[in-house]
């Protein structure tokens, strides 16, 4: 049973990284410690046993995540977002640069912006070349 | 679309002009060649050089904005860094460009585009707008689609670690690139440059300011944009 909420809880933090984060970087973040509070017996077959499991309270400087995860029997029945991050309108930290990248490749493109160039870097820029055309 | 390329401020500066109105880029131009006369801090005679407090209409402006922005950053944006002469250029590009465009709506221009050194308003889209790669001079890592607005990007790939973090005096950390829209360069470039100075916590006071879209680039090359951002 304790492997089984281990391996459960993995997949919810998991899937607490895809609502929020990049997981590779993140993954850390939204992994909770297990305080396996007392079962909750709701029913009389022992499969239908409910266990309210909430995760630790998880900081990183993008917010405060903690999940509470309720298993009936060895399912997990929900999850329930105890904290998250709050961040005005929203700031989407998911894609990669590299990802990105990709999707901007194909594109035609009228002008770059990009950091302050000087007139010296200017004649082998992308910009230079645009101008050009 | 004729395009003309000129130096000014050390910038190169293009002006593209969808429509053909003869002698508006080059009034655009002019302005530019004296807003570096009157606000550079490098030119002995220029306004900023002899500023005594008694600034003109113009530079009054430009102060104004510098302490606006410094208050809003929590000091991480500021034209005074201790040790160091006045230097308002962070604000005096982005103010000076943004005029200039409003010199070719008067003229009647009502597709353009003005480019300078990076920095970019357009009017009567759609402009595709690439932003750079940070690590990749020659790609872009979105494009964006501009109509009537501006798009302007701090980082450090171009000049080195010139951006201080003024609370600290140290050169930012935390950001490698910094994209900021808005409706005018002078709010997308002071923000994009003080978003850049804070570091991490620029990232949602610049999705946050009003009329502001980001797209950023943390040192980890996580990308962090608005879900409003119109890319192509």
């Amino acid at each position: 049973m304790k492997k089984t909420i281990l391996v459960l809880l993995l997949s919810a933090a998991g899937f607490i990284a895809v609502w929020r984060f990049e997981p590779a970087p993140l993954a850390s973040v939204a992994v909770a410690q297990p305080r396996t509070s007392s079962p909750t017996t709701s029913g009389a077959a022992v499969g239908a046993t409910e266990v309210t499991v909430p995760g630790s309270v998880e900081s990183n400087r993008y917010g405060t995540v903690q999940v509470q995860l309720v298993f009936t029997g060895d399912k997990i029945t929900d999850v329930q977002l105890l904290q998250e991050p709050t961040s005005g309108r929203g700031v989407a930290a998911l894609p990669t640069l590299r990802e990105e990248a990709l999707q901007a490749q194909s594109a035609n493109i009228d002008t770059v912006s990009g950091a302050t160039q000087t007139s010296e870097s200017y004649a082998k820029s992308l910009q230079a070349a645009l101008d050009a055309r | 679309m004729t395009t003309t390329v000129e130096h000014i401020m050390g910038l190169p500066i293009s002006i593209d002009l969808g429509d053909d109105v003869p002698a508006a880029a080059e009034q655009a131009f002019d302005w530019l060649r004296e807003a570096d006369e009157r606000f550079s801090p490098f030119k002995v005679d220029s306004e900023v050089s002899r500023f005594d407090g008694a600034p003109g209409e113009d530079l009054r402006e430009i102060l104004a904005i510098c302490d606006e922005y410094e208050r809003l950053s929590g000091g991480a944006f500021t034209a005074r860094l201790p040790g160091r002469a006045f230097d308002p250029s962070a604000v005096v590009k982005g103010w000076a460009v943004q005029r200039a465009a409003e010199l070719l709506r008067s003229a009647g221009v009502r597709r353009f585009c003005v480019n300078a050194g990076g920095d970019v308003v357009t009017a009567g889209g759609p402009w595709r707008v690439g932003i750079r790669h940070p690590d990749q001079a020659g790609k872009v890592c979105a494009v964006l689609d501009s109509r009537d607005g501006a798009v302007a990007t701090s980082a450090a790939y171009e000049r080195g670690a010139h951006i201080l973090d003024g609370r600290t005096g140290e050169p930012a950390a935390g950001l490698l690139s910094v994209t900021v829209v808005a409706e005018d360069l002078t709010t997308a470039d002071t923000t994009a440059t003080a978003a850049f100075a804070m570091g991490v916590e620029g990232i949602e006071w610049a999705n946050a300011r009003p009329g502001c879209e980001v797209f950023i680039v943390d040192e980890d090359r996580r990308v962090h944009r608005s879900e409003g951002l119109a890319l192509l």
